[in-house]
């Protein structure tokens, strides 16, 4: 009888293997089922997501500010002296200018190049536990989203749509491991291929090994076939070291991504590229220094000696 | 059999809507924690081990499906399903670890870091880019710590869920 319960405990542990081996086999063999039970997963999901985001907006960032807690202490000490009703309002009214001076940033950024855009809300942020870099947006294939359309956000570059669904998208940020682009150098037009890491420096491999990057380099989206995964002409980062080892084929470099992507609040997605390449006319300006008073003290001895 | 089935797969659904629609909204540092893997393993660690297979498959299987996940679906559920078998073994019939809440949260957070290292080193095979050494080493410790500190506050609740969905009379 005993013999008989391993016998089936065992039966069934090999029936469960199995179910998972063939899953993954036809996932990696792209079965369009397998897709379609993600995508209808996320079409379950987003109302719960949306409603979720709604509930702990006030709260959402309360742990990034428990790590800041320095930082934070003199402005966690005036809100002390504020009420209830008004500190929620406060929060609620911050978050709403902050996302509107995003959405001003990105309409600025896409008016310049030309970009027909559409703009969205991040609903959720990706779990970490699959080390993937992702987000949700609160607009979809109605809102004529497609999948490998480039995504804005105020500063440049924030990634791709990976997965759509009629009232939302899954946007691959570029910090994504898997996240690949090629970019142009602003200052010599070189080409080169840009990897995500995981976090918000990425690494630009040059193709051609008789090119040079320097720190401080712009770099700029180059552009694919009908615009799409990629527009050009989007900043994407700026070089902060040059590997030279003197085994490469060709250069490498890190670059710092000019997307703040742990304050990411509203995306635009750009559902239409511009007709003509807007080169250059995207490259952020350099900070101006803020000039330093100099200030000169003369001293004159006084004429009685001090005692 | 089949009422138990229902209620397990109607827990663990809420459980995953709840980690999807909210937890993932928090942006905890360190890659915050997966309350599906915790309850799971919680669960697998109170169960035999055929019925951690399978309660790892069935969650195995929703965390495949989450848009989140970066590799191919099937590869969670076969880390879930090992994982799950491996925690019952160890958990069943070693009091020292399942019988008391200190060791009941060890196990539960070992599990975590082995399945995280697991599925790191499985996804190399299968070609998922989990991103550079030192992120990985920070996303894998952060899990862990994060799990350590809630795995304490949710284990009554997962622990009570388990025994009336099972009529045992294990409560941790």
């Amino acid at each position: 009888m005993r013999r008989g319960g391993e016998g089936r405990s065992r039966l069934l542990l090999i029936i469960l293997i199995v179910t998972a081996l063939f899953l993954i086999t036809l996932d990696l063999r792209g079965v369009g089922l397998l897709e379609g039970a993600r995508q209808g997963t996320q079409t379950v999901l987003s109302p719960f997501q949306r409603a979720g985001s709604v509930v702990i907006t006030p709260f959402k960032s309360f742990f990034s500010d428990v790590t800041h807690l320095g930082r934070t202490q003199n402005q966690i000490k005036k809100l002390r002296e504020d009420n209830t009703k008004l500190r929620s309002k406060l929060i609620q009214r911050k978050n709403a200018d902050s996302q509107l001076a995003q959405l001003k940033n990105i309409l600025n950024l896409a008016g310049t190049a030309g970009y027909k855009i559409v703009n969205a809300r991040v609903i959720s942020q990706g779990s970490s536990q699959s080390f993937a870099q992702t987000v949700t947006i609160d607009s979809g294939a109605n809102a004529g989203i497609k999948k490998n359309m480039t995504v804005l956000s105020e500063f440049g570059l924030a990634g791709v749509v990976k997965e759509v669904s009629p009232n939302s998208a899954l946007i691959s940020l570029a910090t994504d491991p898997s996240f690949r682009i090629g970019i142009r150098i602003a200052r010599s037009q070189q080409i080169g291929i840009l990897s995500g890491r995981g976090n918000r420096s990425a690494s630009l491999q040059l193709i051609d090994n008789l090119t040079s990057v320097k720190v401080g380099d712009v770099l700029l989206s180059r552009g694919s076939i009908a615009n799409r995964p990629f527009v050009p002409g989007v900043p994407v980062g700026y070089v902060t070291a040059v590997d030279n080892s003197a085994g490469a084929i060709a250069q490498s470099a890190t670059v710092h991504l000019y997307t703040d992507f742990s304050s990411l609040g509203v995306v635009a997605i750009v559902v239409g590229g511009t007709a003509v390449n807007p080169g250059d006319a995207l490259v952020p300006s350099k900070p101006k220094p803020t000039p330093v008073p100099t200030v000169t003290i003369y001293v004159s001895p006084s004429p009685t000696p001090t005692k | 059999m089949m009422r138990q089935f229902s209620l397990a797969l109607g827990q663990i659904i809420v459980v995953f809507i709840v980690q999807e629609a909210i937890v993932s909204q928090f942006r905890l540092p360190g890659g915050g924690f997966s309350l599906l893997l915790i309850f799971t393993l919680v669960w697998a660690v109170l169960s035999l081990p055929e019925i951690a297979a399978l309660i790892g498959f069935i969650s195995g299987l929703f965390m495949d499906l989450s848009q989140s996940s970066s590799g191919p679906i099937g590869h969670w559920t076969l880390l879930m399903i090992a994982a799950c078998c491996c925690v019952a073994y160890l958990g069943s019939g070693n009091d020292s670890l399942s019988g008391n809440p200190l060791g009941f949260t060890f196990l539960t957070t070992s599990a975590v870091f082995f399945v995280e290292l697991a599925f790191v080193a499985t996804g190399a095979l299968l070609g998922v880019g989990s991103g550079s050494f030192g992120q990985i080493l920070i996303t894998i410790i952060g899990i862990s710590i994060w799990s350590l500190v809630v795995t304490p506050i949710f284990l009554p609740l997962f622990s009570h869920l388990h025994s009336i969905t099972f009529n045992s009379r294990s409560v941790i």
